[in-house]
């Protein structure tokens, strides 16, 4: 419990009171919605139906109807899916680790942080299920006892571990950000009238806000922190494990799981930040969402983006030290192989422009941040592109080497996931307060109050 | 004999506990605090005994792990082991590695939602139930006391406290 | 008395009516047939009660119907052919001879119909060995443009009509006394050749001209000119300690393929004594039989002849030899004839007389004849004369020929355009052809009499004097066509079926030479199982030379020209002369050497490609003997700088529809020089505009990248150290801090599976090995593996559960990766057979997350297809790529129209392997249904399973014996032996992924002073 200096600058500008925050923060769910959002929300929609379109043709055809072949059996399908996952960490990691740490600055991002969360990962799993053969037989690698009689699912396969590890990740978040929406959908329930004020109250779980059940409320809310906050750290370690425990050269590495999570967490924040810097111009919230947030949010981009550089360097040390000549050459032909450009577009975007948040200049500029964030986020995809595609297609004997280029309908599909994320978002900040209201009614300073508040 | 209830409404915590810590004094029995958002120390001056929900987390935890190893283990090395890759699964001990990711993650299910769902339940948080607004604008800006008392004596009392301790008003 | 209900007031009153019906079952007719009645239906009479039987029929029988989909097409045998077992193969020994490749075989038969051919062993030729050719022939029996009746000019017709009409024109030509010709391929079936002599007789004025696609009809001149026998020889490459081959593709289409790969093989088997034969090849292209030649030598395509010329003269002749570029190479490969004198053998696979001629010079001085050559039990395989058919063509135009019969030939497609055979053939009457399609030659003929397949026919063959073979029928034939011996018979008057008279042949020909061969009854039948009979082979004598050489020499030296562009035209491994081009299994297979597969392309040498600024794809113009054809480029190490090759066997027109429109024809551009038909012109190539040809290539990386995938040492060096080129693989570990190195196989952090059964695996001779995809063929059509056509092809997606990888050597340092992608100017070549290796530590199979791969118990990698979701991660996972998955369904799929969408089609596939879905994965299996067949049969028999019962598809179809098939648990099996083999080796043994599958190092037999 920590005290906090009143010189220390105010995380919410315009010192609001308890009652202007309710406004300002209700009033997108509310009022009308502006042209941006409609606009937005067509185009949104407009995409996801594409991607809708080439998942139903690739199912009805064939993968053959991707860039596939013999050699690299996975590019954009499992590229996408690890980046989305890796989009969704930022949300847990914000409103779960940060609550350990008491960070109360995460008050203002958190909601929105873990709706993209689930969001992304809605897209992401999306992925694993569309990249099979037969989808309509997905249903198998779950552990269910079947007319086969003793055929069970391979626990040994990372796979099988993914299917475990999203599927948790998802529902704990889901219910972890719907837990903390119970209050603010009483307030709005309590502001409302006629259908809504019925939805909303049925939405809002009868919440009356009584001192005992908040105290409850905060106590659940801190272990499903606790809980979140290793179960994030395994859902990243877990999909890199798709890789590292493989023996294809360039997979098969120890530290990506380290790696992999600090790469999440660093495309999560540039994708927070993306998400943030249009919310509250869409939705005017600068006062809540202030240029202090986004310099504390590009401070986690320089320190993850510098972990993911070394990561890259270490990658090219160990494959050296290793005297392994198959990794030597896996290395070699990333960066100066056919793909090179991809590599090299993942060093620029991903090691190289995160620096420029050393300047502070920089670094509390709201455009700088949005088009760098931009950049992490393209430069994050092409590690995931190069990791996938330019190991496989030059493996063990050179005689199966491939080459391999999307065909529309992944290019189609990969669209189509960003389409319906944005479609869902849209839409939450439009039925969703996109700020966590009653906690931050913590952090106020209420005007009708003389005294300094204490944290108690 | 029924009894009644005056609501104090107050705009800030800080006043609304030392209220509290007033009538607590002057031996009025607190119905309930309902605020919209947390007033932390609240509880202790109500005496609301601390939650045993971490502990019932535990166990739920608990559950998860054991129900894991026992699901993997049956299915990879009881009832049907087969030769995958040369790994060695003969014992659920050789083959432990190779479950604990698993083993964790359904741990961290169980654990959370066997809690939340707890918590719901006892605190009769549901869909459809329906909510006791105490005050319209409780779940916005304005918290609220409520005093309970027998019908015969007055209320000037313990509407005087929280008055005094800067109750915006007090209704009857 | 008893009581009397009535079953109504009709019976009561007693009504006429009810009197009538009254012992029906009902006592009112039922409108059912006005009902069904058309009449009924249209009209609006069906009242309610109608209806609703209507409805309740057609609901209860729409029920019953969707209680089980209903089988398709499943006929039960009314009455069991006796000899046919549902689910046990049988097996007829049988001959494939086309006129161009020859084999003794064993047709499999399930349920009645021809599903795989394997080779015969007891057939001294080939001793069981098959080429892709004779593999993917039963799929030529189910080719959906076969002809399915007789055609009299295009228009369907009986056979009693067109016998009728060609008697008649016969008879009416015979009277005039008109040429009749019967035009054909080289026919070794003595009946046959009786059968056209009976023809013969009845109609006089008729000569059979025989010719050869790919004719070597200038051996059979010069040895009728040099030992009066207008013969080919039996060559003994199984004999010959140096072996020279100067421009022969003898290991895929030279004279005997099959039987001269065996021989080869076979002295370059390695044993204890530690010896080999050794290979020089002196050639333009590279071929087959080059890249596995121990040293090669690239001559201009001009000056074969000269060649020759220098070997001869240091082999002791004189002569004014002109000099050429790679004189001094050939010079050193002279002195070691000479030093290899008997031992030594020298063909040469030119069509020019003199070069044949001096080929023979040289073999006698060599003192061949009676060591590696046998003249004196010639081969028949060849026997067209390039002399007869020129002047066939001109008596043609001439208008002399008044009725041409063609058997088993297309010259309108295989003759160069110069000769004008379409114009000349308008010019005969009457035209017969016997094709089984309406091709280039059939469609230009008036009457097309099918012939049947050779698995739906009689025949018989003598493909080496003193060697029989018999053709039985494995299947009724499927359409209305006849055997062309038995049309013959019929137009020559005699109306015994073909099989009675062959029958009768053997009888009065055959039986009596045979001695202690018991009744005829039996003798037939014991050569029928048996498929071949052997008689002794005369002893094979010395020769020497009769005729001079003068004014061969100055021949050669005239027609010495290696000035200039030179084409070589070749016969491909897969299609050869291109009459089984129809073939999507050959088709699909790619070239060993350049491993494109669907297409015809131009070989240009890198050199060449970077003065002329050619790159693969590009389309280039070539001219050669007035023709002009238009082909992609494919840079090929290898060739003669100034040499270019074209491969036979594309650009079909009329073949159907696999093969149609596929490449140019190079036919068109085949030389006629000094009378022979020669395959190579002096050439121009010029680049075109036109757009890049994309070309589908199953291997698209050349060379090892200095990866040690490929062991492989030389002869010098594994006599010194048996383990040359295959040091022990050592994994560094730390012990008691210092640093060892282990095996991989013990440094293991757990305990393995038993195997307690059987452990099956597979060794595979890489010095055996010489890539003429015979398995990759033999496979597809044991495992129904699908054929993808060329788009699937470029986008690598070929299905082959097996490859071969082919591998040039490059000069670039270690260091350098990317030099070491380029292959050298005249890279060694090796070939490496590469299915699944099953490994023990599968790496495929702990990825799968359902589980749908796994280890047998008898250590085999296991796939099921039904239990596939298809996340193709196994395939991600495994270092071989040898995984395959269903990007499509490739079955009943018009988008891959080739055998396994119609019905006719699917009569080759074997009912004993799935036709895998899409979405799932698929690859080798060991052929595990052989496996459990065996398994089966042993137990029945209570027996334990002898080493050699068992045989993958693969391994049984090599004709070098290259791959051996076995349990390793057996300690006396074959495979057992291998595994302590110095040679032996895994592949990539550093993952200890612990294959099944061993290779044995590839052992060069290089002469020090000799490149």
């Amino acid at each position: 419990m920590q005290h906090e200096a009143s010189i220390r600058e105010p995380l919410i500008l315009g010192n609001k009171s308890y009652h202007q925050a309710t406004e300002d923060i209700c009033r997108p769910v509310e009022g009308k919605a502006n042209k941006y959002w409609w606009a937005a929300f067509i185009i949104s929609v407009c995409t996801m139906l594409w991607g809708m379109g080439a998942i139903a043709y690739t199912i009805g055809t064939g993968i053959g109807t991707w860039g596939l072949n013999k050699t690299v059996g996975w590019a954009w399908d499992i590229t996408n899916f690890v980046w989305w996952i890796g989009i969704g960490h930022a949300g847990t990691l914000i409103s779960a680790i940060l609550l350990l740490f008491r960070q109360k600055w995460r008050l203002s991002i958190n909601r929105s942080a873990e709706a993209m969360t689930i969001f992304a990962v809605m897209c992401a799993g999306l992925f694993p299920i569309i990249h099979m053969g037969r989808p309509w037989l997905g249903y198998w690698v779950l552990p269910l006892p079947n007319q086969f009689g003793s055929l069970w699912v391979n626990f040994n396969s990372p796979l099988l571990w993914d299917v475990f590890a999203i599927s948790t990740y998802f529902s704990v978040s889901l219910v972890f950000w719907y837990l903390g929406l119970i209050p603010d959908l009483a307030t709005i329930r309590d502001r409302a009238n006629g259908l809504r004020k019925k939805i909303y109250s049925i939405l809002s779980f009868g919440w009356k806000g009584s001192a005992k059940d908040w105290s409850r409320y905060e106590e659940v809310s801190l272990i499903l922190a606790g809980l979140s906050t290793p179960l994030v750290l395994s859902v990243h370690t877990i999909v890199s494990m798709d890789f590292a425990t493989s023996l294809v050269p360039g997979w098969h590495t120890t530290i990506f799981p380290p790696y992999f999570v600090a790469g999440a967490i660093f495309s999560g924040f540039a994708m927070v930040l993306t998400l943030m810097l249009i919310a509250r111009k869409v939705l005017n919230l600068e006062d809540y969402i202030t240029v202090q947030h986004v310099e504390l949010m590009n401070k986690i981009i320089i320190l993850t983006g510098s972990i993911v550089g070394i990561a890259y360097i270490t990658e090219f040390f160990m494959a050296w030290y290793s005297q392994v000549k198959y990794e030597q050459y896996a290395f070699i032909n990333r960066a100066f192989g056919p793909y090179f450009w991809a590599y090299w577009a993942m060093m620029t975007c991903n090691v190289i422009t995160p620096q420029l948040f050393w300047f502070k200049k920089i670094r509390t500029s709201l455009t700088a941040t949005f088009i760098i964030s931009i950049f992490v986020n393209i430069g994050m995809w092409f590690e995931r592109f190069v990791i996938i595609v330019t190991s496989l297609h030059r493996d063990y004997l050179p005689s199966s080497w491939t080459m391999y280029s999307p065909t529309w309908v992944e290019i189609g599909i990969y669209l189509g996931t960003i389409g319906l994320f944005f479609t869902l978002f849209l839409l939450f900040a439009r039925v969703f307060p996109v700020i966590a209201l009653s906690e931050l009614k913590t952090i106020l300073k209420p005007t009708s109050a003389p005294k300094k508040e204490h944290h108690g | 004999m029924d009894k009644k209830v005056i609501k104090g409404v107050f705009a800030d915590g800080d006043m609304l506990k030392e209220a509290v810590q007033e009538l607590n004094e002057k031996g009025i029995t607190i119905r309930n605090v309902y605020s919209p958002f947390p007033i932390h120390g609240i509880d202790k001056l109500l005496g609301i005994k601390p939650t045993r929900l971490s502990i019932a987390a535990f166990i739920y935890g608990a559950t998860g792990t054991s129900m894991a190893l026992l699901m993997m283990w049956f299915m990879m090395v009881s009832d049907w082991p087969m030769n995958i890759g040369g790994k060695p699964n003969f014992t659920l001990l050789q083959n432990l590695p190779a479950f604990i990711p698993i083993t964790f993650e359904i741990t961290v299910l169980f654990a959370a939602h066997g809690m939340v769902i707890t918590f719901l339940l006892v605190s009769k948080i549901l869909p459809g139930a329906t909510a006791y607004v105490s005050h319209p604008r409780v779940t916005d800006d304005k918290l609220v006391i409520e005093v309970e008392m027998n019908q015969s004596d007055s209320h000037e009392q313990a509407a005087q406290i929280m008055k005094l301790h800067g109750a915006e008003e007090v209704l009857a | 008395m008893e009581k009397k209900y009535w079953k109504g007031l009709e019976e009561l009153r007693n009504d006429a009516e009810f009197v009538k019906h009254k012992n029906n079952e009902f006592s009112e007719l039922l409108p059912l047939d006005e009902i069904f009645t058309t009449k009924a239906e249209n009209s609006t009479s069906t009242n309610r009660r109608d209806f609703l039987k209507f409805m309740g029929f057609g609901i209860a029988a729409a029920t019953l119907a969707a209680c089980e989909t209903p089988v398709k097409k499943a006929i039960p045998y009314v009455v069991r052919p006796e000899e046919v077992n549902p689910g046990t193969p049988n097996y007829y020994a049988s001959t494939y001879a086309d006129g161009h490749d020859f084999c003794s075989i064993l047709v499999k038969t399930r349920e009645g119909r021809p599903i795989k051919v394997d080779g015969n062993d007891l057939c001294s030729l080939t001793k069981g060995g098959t080429s892709a050719r004779v593999q993917a022939s039963v799929l030529s029996l189910y080719d959906s443009g076969r002809l399915k009746t007789p055609t009299i000019n295009g228009e369907e017709a009986a056979w009693a009509k067109v016998d009728q009409q060609i008697t008649k024109e016969l008879s009416d030509i015979a009277v005039a006394g008109g040429k009749v010709r019967i035009l054909s391929s080289s026919i070794i079936s003595p009946s046959t050749k009786a059968v056209i002599a009976e023809f013969v007789a009845k109609y006089p004025t008729t000569k059979h001209v025989t010719y050869d696609a790919v004719s070597h009809s200038a051996m059979i001149t010069a040895n009728e000119e040099n030992f009066g026998k207008a013969v080919l020889p039996t060559y003994a490459f199984n004999k010959a300690e140096l072996l020279v081959s100067v421009g022969a593709d003898f290991l895929t289409n030279w004279i005997s393929p099959i039987e001269n790969s065996y021989q080869y093989a076979q002295k370059r088997k390695l044993d204890e004594s530690k010896t080999m034969s050794r290979h020089i090849q002196i050639e333009s292209m590279l071929s087959l039989t080059g890249s596995n030649a121990d040293t090669r030598i690239r001559i201009a395509p001009g000056d074969v002849g000269a060649t020759l010329l220098a070997l001869y003269n240091k082999l002791g002749g004189s002569s004014s030899a002109p000099s050429f570029d790679a004189h001094e190479e050939v010079n050193k490969v002279a002195a070691e004839l000479a030093a290899a004198k008997g031992k030594a053998l020298l063909v040469c696979g030119s069509n020019d007389h003199a070069h044949q001629v001096l080929t023979n010079v040289i073999n006698v001085l060599l003192e061949s004849y009676g060591n590696t050559i046998d003249l004196d039990n010639p081969s028949y395989i060849r026997q067209g004369r390039d002399a007869e058919m020129t002047q066939l063509v001109n008596d043609m135009q001439g208008g002399e020929v008044k009725a041409l019969i063609m058997y088993n030939t297309n010259p309108a497609y295989t003759l160069p355009t110069s000769m004008k055979f379409e114009d000349a053939i308008k010019k005969v009457g009457l035209t017969v052809s016997f094709a089984d399609r309406a091709d280039e030659t059939a469609s230009m003929a008036k009457y097309i009499c099918p012939d049947h397949h050779y698995l739906e026919s009689w025949n018989d063959a003598m493909p080496r004097a003193g060697i029989l073979t018999l053709t039985q029928p494995t299947i009724a034939p499927i359409f209305k066509t006849r055997a062309a011996q038995e049309s013959l018979l019929k137009w020559a008057g005699n109306d015994t079926n073909y099989y009675d008279y062959m029958r009768n042949q053997w009888r009065t020909n055959t039986y009596p030479t045979l001695q202690g061969a018991g009744t005829f009854e039996s003798f037939w039948n014991q050569s029928l199982q048996n498929g071949i009979i052997e008689m002794d082979a005369r002893p094979a004598t010395f020769y020497t030379l009769q005729g001079d050489l003068s004014r061969h020499i100055t021949s050669i030296v005239g027609n010495k020209k290696s000035e200039g562009i030179a084409l070589v035209i070749y016969e491909k491994t897969g299609l050869g002369n291109g009459n089984q081009a129809n073939n999507p299994w050959l088709q699909e297979l790619p070239d060993p050497v350049t491993k494109i597969t669907w297409d015809n392309y131009l070989c240009v040498s890198p050199a060449m490609a970077k003065e002329k600024g050619l790159r693969q794809g590009n389309v280039v113009e070539v001219k050669a003997n007035g023709q002009t054809v238009k082909a992609p480029v494919v840079v090929q190490p290898g060739l003669h700088v100034n040499t270019v090759a074209l491969a036979v066997g594309y650009g079909r027109t009329m073949a159907g529809k696999v093969a149609n429109n596929i490449g140019a024809n190079a036919y068109s551009m085949v030389s006629l020089v000094n009378g022979t038909f020669q395959m190579m012109a002096a050439a121009e190539v010029n680049k075109t505009l036109d757009a890049d040809y994309a070309l589908a290539s199953t291997q698209t990386h050349h060379t090892m990248m200095g990866r040690a995938l490929l062991k492989e040492s030389t002869l010098a060096e594994y006599k010194q150290d048996a383990r040359a080129g295959n040091p022990p693989v050592l994994i560094p570990v730390m012990e008691d801090h210092k640093q060892v190195g282990k095996a991989p196989k013990d440094v293991t952090l757990w305990a393995e599976h038993e195997f307690p059964n059987h452990h099956w695996g597979m060794s595979i001779d890489l010095n055996s090995c010489i890539g003429c995809g015979s398995c990759v063929v033999a496979c597809s059509a044991e495992n129904n593996v699908p054929v993808v056509g060329k788009d699937e092809v470029m986008r690598s997606r070929e299905m082959h559960w097996m490859r071969i990888d082919r591998y040039y050597s490059s000069d670039a340092d270690a260091n350098d990766l990317k030099g070491m992608e380029t292959a050298s100017e005249n890279p060694k070549v090796a070939f490496q057979p590469v299915m699944c290796q099953h490994c023990n530590h599968a790496p495929c199979e702990t990825v799968c997350p359902v589980a749908a791969t796994t280890h047998s118990h008898d250590g085999m990698n296991q796939m099921a297809y039904n239990r596939c979701v298809g996340t193709r991660y196994c395939a991600n996972n495994c270092p071989f790529k040898v995984r395959r998955f269903n990007w499509f369904k490739y079955s009943d799929n018009d988008q891959f129209d080739y055998n396994m969408n119609d019905d006719l089609g699917k009569m080759v596939l074997n009912p004993d392997v799935v036709v895998r879905s899409r979405g799932v994965m698929e690859k080798c299996s060991l052929c595990v249904q052989r496996i459990q067949y065996s398994k089966l049969t042993a137990k029945k028999e209570k027996r334990k399973i002898r080493d050699g019962e068992i045989n993958t598809a693969c391994a049984q179809s090599c004709p070098t014996k290259a791959i051996t098939f076995g349990d390793y648990n057996d300690k006396n099996s074959k495979l057992a032996a291998s595994t302590v083999d110095e040679r032996s080796y895994q592949l990539l043994e550093e993952l200890d992924v612990r294959p099944n599958v061993l290779y044995k190092t590839k052992i060069r037999n290089i002469n020090p002073n000799q490149a």
